[in-house]
Order: structure tokens, then sequence, then C-alpha cells
């Protein structure tokens, strides 16, 4: 599934939205791989992930992510974000020392996530890109919804909700921070970014 | 999903909840247009609703493959995968998925958040054979498809509804140019939105075998991309083509 593919917005906010992604090849090295995949959740959340989640589970925004890394099950997919490059830097490099041997995919600006691997000794080996959205575009909803919904690949969170909560900070309802968390929680898999929701709904809401 | 209305008090909170806006108010209590919902669970999960109205419903075939294709946490029956695709390029170091001289093409159809009926699919399914598009046997659309010659996909499932479903298949790098003008011009017939997915293992110089491909079509291709860091072992040992 390409659920971290197709996220929108400006180049500026973009550049603070990694998500990661980890699953065992079926059939190649899936047998044992459950723990081997905790392990991988379990350093990004030590380096500051600012969610994460267990497509088995859910998400740290509906349970404990302790609970969610000690039962993670070998034919699952798990994944995190991040709101900073360097932070992910750091988990690549423990990762490659730790030798997992999980493919893992980083979703981000190529040329930053070329950078990011060539620092630590890794090279970026396939990529998947987005040729955007195609046929009746017309019935999208507008781009400052889109640049928060397109967060979630899976379509989880609700453009009607995002209106909402932009609705509810124009009229003083809600902090940002609060809305962006309520947006969040839809999101099984752990790759809505809350942090840059946060900012795109303080964004929306002083239009 | 079921919606008892017995105790719905009509607070409208869930409405917003739901991303294909199934659920309306009448008569002062909510209901959901069971055609539109792609039983999805959001309604469910999200714990809005102050009376607990809503239940999942247990879902037999053809509505089944509704949630198979809306609700994440839900595993295909016939990939064991959770999820709407398959691995692609999230394994390809380990599991040789894309080769070298080969490109894999996903259409989403439904994505970003409107959904699609499996009938819009079928549309791009039959363009897709007609160019010689190699369906990923893994996939569920694959499964459901009866004839991969001429990417007919069965009657019974026409007219379900789901927030997306993933077209998967392969091409040579040859090929990619009259396959994406099919594409192209299918996607025009659509009464839904579809996201387009250009999967390829990169050159050994680190180059991208495909970008001059999309230059030459005048595409643009985003500058964010999902990217393999070759984590995984053991390695796939590919065959490199001049």
């Amino acid at each position: 599934m390409t659920h971290t593919l197709h996220r929108q917005g400006t180049r500026e906010s973009l550049s603070r939205d990694y998500p990661l992604v980890a699953v065992a090849a079926h059939g190649f090295n899936d047998k044992g791989a459950g723990p081997k995949l905790g392990k991988f959740l379990e350093i990004c959340w030590r380096h500051g992930a600012v969610n994460l989640g267990d497509m088995k589970q859910g998400s740290v925004f509906s349970h404990d992510a302790d609970g969610i890394i000690k039962n993670v099950s070998d034919t699952t997919i798990v994944e995190c974000v991040f709101d900073d490059l360097g932070k992910v830097e750091a988990v690549l490099r423990e990762l490659k020392e730790a030798d997992i041997g999980m493919p893992v995919v980083v979703s981000g600006f190529i040329e930053s996530v070329r950078e990011c691997c060539k620092k630590v000794g890794l090279e970026i080996h396939t990529v998947a890109q987005s040729l955007g959205v195609w046929g009746k575009t017309s019935l999208l909803p507008r781009k400052e919804v889109l640049e928060i919904t397109t967060m979630c690949g899976h379509a989880m969170v609700s453009p009607n909700l995002v209106e909402k909560m932009i609705e509810d900070i124009k009229k003083g309802k809600m902090s940002a921070k609060k809305a962006a968390e309520k947006l969040t929680k839809p999101c099984e898999c752990g790759i809505f970014n809350p942090t840059r929701a946060a900012e795109l709904l303080a964004a929306a809401a002083a239009k | 999903m079921i919606l008892d209305s017995e105790p719905c008090t009509g607070c409208e909170l869930c409405i917003p909840y739901c991303p294909v806006g199934a659920i309306y108010i009448e008569e002062g209590i909510a209901k959901i247009n069971d055609d539109e919902c792609v039983e999805c669970g959001v309604c469910f999960r999200s714990g809005i609703c102050p009376v607990d109205c809503f239940t999942e419903s247990e879902l037999s075939w053809p509505r089944i493959i509704r949630a198979v294709l809306s609700n994440p946490l839900i595993e295909s029956p016939d990939t064991r995968v959770p999820g709407r695709g398959t691995e692609e390029v999230k394994t390809n170091e380990v599991s040789g998925r894309i080769k070298t001289g080969f490109v894999g093409l996903a259409v989403e159809l439904g994505r970003p958040g409107i959904g699609s009926r499996l009938h819009d699919v079928q549309k791009v399914t039959q363009a897709m054979a007609e160019v010689g598009a190699e369906f990923v046997p893994e996939n569920p659309v694959t499964f459901w498809i009866t004839d991969k010659k001429t990417g007919k996909i069965r009657d019974d499932i026409l007219n379900e509804k789901v927030l997306s479903a993933i077209v998967e298949f392969a091409v040579p790098i040859a090929e990619l140019k009259p396959t994406i003008e099919k594409l192209q011009a299918v996607s025009k017939e659509l009464n839904t939105v579809c996201s387009v997915v250009n999967c390829v293992k990169l050159a050994p110089d680190g180059s991208i075998p495909t970008d001059k491909i999309y230059q030459e079509l005048g595409i643009t291709v985003r500058p964010n991309s999902k990217n393999n860091v070759g984590l995984g072992r053991p390695l796939f040992k590919f065959e490199e083509v001049s």
C-alpha cells in the first residue's frame, strides 16, 4: 500500500514531515519478524517520533506505545512519523547498526532522504513516486483541507471533520494543538503528523 | 455499519467523522446511507457517539469488499495483508518484486478521500489489459479480475463502493510511455479521482530510470517520494540490464 505517499503541501511545510514504514517480505524474512519490527518501533519512539502505530493494533493516540511495541506480529506493517530530518538520520544510523534485516521505507523529499542515507552509509534502493491526482479532480476538497487529510493515506481523516476543527479554532472553542490531536486519532497506522496538522490548522483558521 | 436509531438523540456529533458523508439526520435522528457507506469503521472507532449507537456489522459477500478496501485494520482474506495493496517498493531489496528494466504502476481509484465504485476500477483494469499490463497477483483487486486478458472484474461487485482500490501492474520501461498515455485517456472517463504511482529500482549511479520519460510526457513527478533505504536482508540478486 502507498499510504505514506501523495502527501500534499508546500515544500517548507513538507520539510517537517517524514513517515517511516517497516514490514517483512512475505515468504522471504517474515518468520519471526514480529520482535524485529517491534525493535524498529522502539528505536523510532526513543528518537522522538511524533506518532507511531501498527496496522493490526492501532496508533499511540488510541493505545499505549509500550503495549504496541511488545505485541507486534510477523505479518503486520509498522509505522511512525517524524517532524525533524535530524531525528530520521539518528534512527537510520541506529537501525543500520542494529542490523535487524527488516525493509524500511522513508517518505519525504528524495534529495533530503538521499543526503540522510549518505551520512549513515545507506543508499536508496527503490523509489515510489507520486504522479499526482488524475480524473474528476473537481470532486476534491479545498487545498487547505487536502494538505491535512492526505497525511492519512487510508482517508480515515474526514474532510468535514477538518472543516469543523478549523471553524472551532476560529471561534476560539479549541486550540490548534487539541484539534490536531482529534484529527490524529482516526489514523490507525500512526503516520498522521500532529505537529504539522496543528501548524496547518492554525494557518487555515487565521485566513 | 449499523446505526441503532433508538437511543440516538440527534446530537449530530458523528456527522463530520464520516469520511464519505454517509451519515445524515432525518426526523431528528441520525441515519446511514447504506449505499454510500464504505464500511471503514471510523464512526464506530471514534467513540464519538455519547449513547453508543454504532455497531460493526457482520458483513457477507459482496458487501465485505467495502470493509477490505476501506478499513485498514481488516486483513484481506485473499492476500492476508492489512491495507489495500501489496508490499510494492517496501520490500523490493529482499523480494525483487520490481525487476530491473521494469516499472511498477499503481493507480489508486478514489484516493484522496473521494471513494470509488468498482465499475470505475474496471475502466482502468480494462484499459490497462489492452496495453498488456501484467497485474500484480497479490493485490486484492487482481483476485476479482475474472479475465486478466480483458481486465473484466466480476459482475457481482461492480456497484460496491470503497474508499479506494489499487490497480497494480508492471510494464517494461520501454512500454511506459504508451501505457501512461492510455491511462491519461481513461482517467478522463472516471466518475472519481485516482492517485497514480511510479515504482522503479534506481540505476547503479543512483538515477531514476523513468524520470526522462515523464519529462517527455509533460507529467510532473512530485518531489516527496517513498524511498526504500535498502536495510532488508537477505538481499535479492537483481540482474542488471544495459
